[in-house]
């Protein structure tokens, strides 16, 4: 959103343009006690659904877009699929990939 | 309100919920445009004070051939930039001018226009105000105002900033029970009680406008003096919460949340299952709640809540008789020979509900606050001035006070022309202007004085 970038070009002392989040605070406790066990999981977890897709080659990492993108499965069983992306939407039908996300969640 | 939190979604989005609407011929052969949003402003809501929303897309439409759809639409989007976000007040001194280093959170806009199929950039990075805080934080705020006032190139003028809100409305008591405190003795439940004027309830209560001033040959096509104006707020289609960062994340093409063309249309007549619905369609789709217009439920109440004062309006309403005379003024504009042999603000057969302006009616010097009723064709329903007083003119329509336009059998109810929910217009703490932006300087958050 441009407010964003407004807010994040214009924050001070964000010359490593990492911005402070509720992730970074997590991590930044994950040394010791119980949050950093839970943010370890929560680690893995995300390691372990980044392994499952195929590493995308440098010719599609210059493809992808930058901004967020959003799903709404419509209808897991149809494969219906609606994509979000900066100021478009697009339809998709992928059986496979609402399966794939059925497993995820299931 | 006219048609502040009218809808039950809206009512949940300030930010996006239009207030009130304008729009009028103004000097130098103009017409002016003022959208309202984000009602009910307290002047001292600090440290967080009001501003437009970064991720809402505001739109003033323009129909230039009667059927509904915009012709022309001013878009204006918004982006706010944090000076400092390390601290927490939105000024850390007085702020002096629109660039003072003192404010913290700075807001400006671009500005384009859709016409044809096409946008074009009228203007970038245009100043906002910020709100009027107080004599310490903004101590010259007309010429923090003034210098938000800009001139763009095709003789255009715009403002986006804060101001005072110029509705007036007993919402107190309209909201209770239909009670109009000048005719409480006459109310069913309260007829113990005395007649007394009228409480504003917005007096002392901001809002955000966005007006802009267009040269009228901009606006119209020839063989059609009579636009038609409304305004939406659409927001992307997804919306999800980053808790990672804190805040929305929106995605998506933009999806009107938003619409408000002839005051309290939604608020009034428009049924609570229908309202969301119908603040989601363009003007062009109104002919599917044409019914709640012309068989206004209102109106069949009137003679319940005051017994025996409308009798001749609940006969209209108990026998189903279509209010032609609420579709001419709300869905229409009015044929020539309706009002008068010359009067006309009629775009067509097609149903919808727009604030129509004939272009051809000059501004008049000596405006009547009833408008088209009080003899001013200048006013509403004739489009709309700041200073009209709209609640009246529906009030008494509603209560059948025109449809001896369209039936000139009709006996009128003898109350139909007194109803109102004040006896005369209240005095406002900053009333309208004759200038642009023509809405008065927002209330001041220090002098703010809430009612004891």
């Amino acid at each position: 959103m441009p407010s964003q970038d407004e807010t994040h070009a214009a924050e001070p002392g964000s010359s490593g343009s990492r911005r402070l989040s509720r992730r970074s605070l997590l991590q930044g406790a994950a040394t010791a006690g119980a949050a950093g066990l839970a943010v370890t999981a929560m680690g893995a977890t995300q390691a372990r659904a980044a392994t499952d897709r195929p590493a995308p080659g440098d010719g599609d990492q210059a493809k992808l877009p930058s901004g967020p993108i959003v799903l709404n499965v419509r209808d897991a069983k149809s494969g219906d699929i609606e994509v979000f992306y900066g100021t478009s939407q697009v339809q998709l039908q992928d059986k496979e990939l609402t399966a794939r996300i059925a497993r995820a969640i299931g | 309100m006219s048609s502040h939190r009218e809808a039950p979604e809206i009512s949940k989005d300030p930010v996006a919920d239009s207030t009130d609407l304008y729009a009028f011929v103004s000097a130098g052969n103009t017409v002016t445009l003022i959208a309202n949003y984000i009602p009910l402003q307290l002047p001292a809501g600090g440290p967080n004070f009001y501003e437009f929303g970064d991720d809402v897309l505001y739109e003033i439409h323009v129909d230039n051939n009667g059927d509904g759809r915009a012709d022309i639409s001013y878009g204006f989007r918004f982006r706010t930039t944090v000076v400092n976000p390390g601290i927490f007040l939105y000024n850390t001194g007085p702020i002096s001018s629109l660039t003072d280093p003192n404010w913290n959170r700075v807001q400006t806009y671009d500005l384009t226009v859709t016409s044809g199929g096409h946008t074009r950039t009228l203007g970038s990075n245009l100043p906002c105000p910020p709100c009027n805080i107080g004599p310490l934080s903004t101590p010259n705020y007309a010429s923090l105002a003034s210098a938000a006032v800009k001139n763009l190139a095709g003789g255009i003028t715009v403002f986006a900033g804060q101001r005072a809100d110029a509705f007036y409305v007993d919402l107190g008591a309209i909201f209770d029970l239909g009670d109009l405190r000048p005719f409480e003795n006459l109310h069913a439940p309260l007829s113990s009680l005395k007649a007394v004027n009228g409480v504003n309830a917005t007096d002392n209560l901001n809002v955000h406008s966005i007006a802009i001033q267009v040269p009228i040959s901009a606006l119209t096509v020839t063989g059609h003096p009579t636009i038609g104006v409304w305004t939406t707020a659409s927001r992307q289609k997804a919306r999800i919460y980053d808790a990672d960062l804190g805040t929305y994340i929106n995605a998506g093409p933009f999806v009107q949340v938003s619409r408000l063309g002839n005051p309290l249309v939604n608020e009034v007549l428009i049924p609570m299952g229908q309202k969301d619905l119908w603040n989601s369609l363009p003007p062009a789709g109104d002919q599917w709640f044409a019914s709640s217009v012309t068989n206004p439920a209102l109106a069949g109440l009137l003679n319940t809540l005051y017994p025996g004062s409308f009798t001749n309006v609940a006969g209209l309403a108990t026998a189903g008789t279509k209010r032609t005379d609420l579709q001419a003024i709300l869905l229409t504009g009015i044929p020539a020979g309706v009002i008068n042999k010359t009067f006309t603000n009629y775009t067509g057969s097609v149903l919808a509900d727009m604030l129509r302006l004939n272009t051809t009616i000059p501004p008049t010097a000596k405006p009547n606050m009833l408008g088209l009723l009080g003899g001013d064709p200048a006013g509403f329903p004739n489009g709309r001035r700041p200073g009209d007083d709209v609640v009246t003119i529906e009030l008494r329509a509603l209560a059948g006070l025109t449809y001896k336009y369209v039936d000139p059998t009709y006996s009128v109810d003898q109350a139909a022309s007194a109803i109102s929910d004040f006896n005369g217009a209240p005095a406002l703490g900053s009333p309208p202007t004759g200038t642009f932006p023509y809405l008065g300087m927002p209330y001041c958050g220090y002098n703010y004085a809430p009612a004891s």
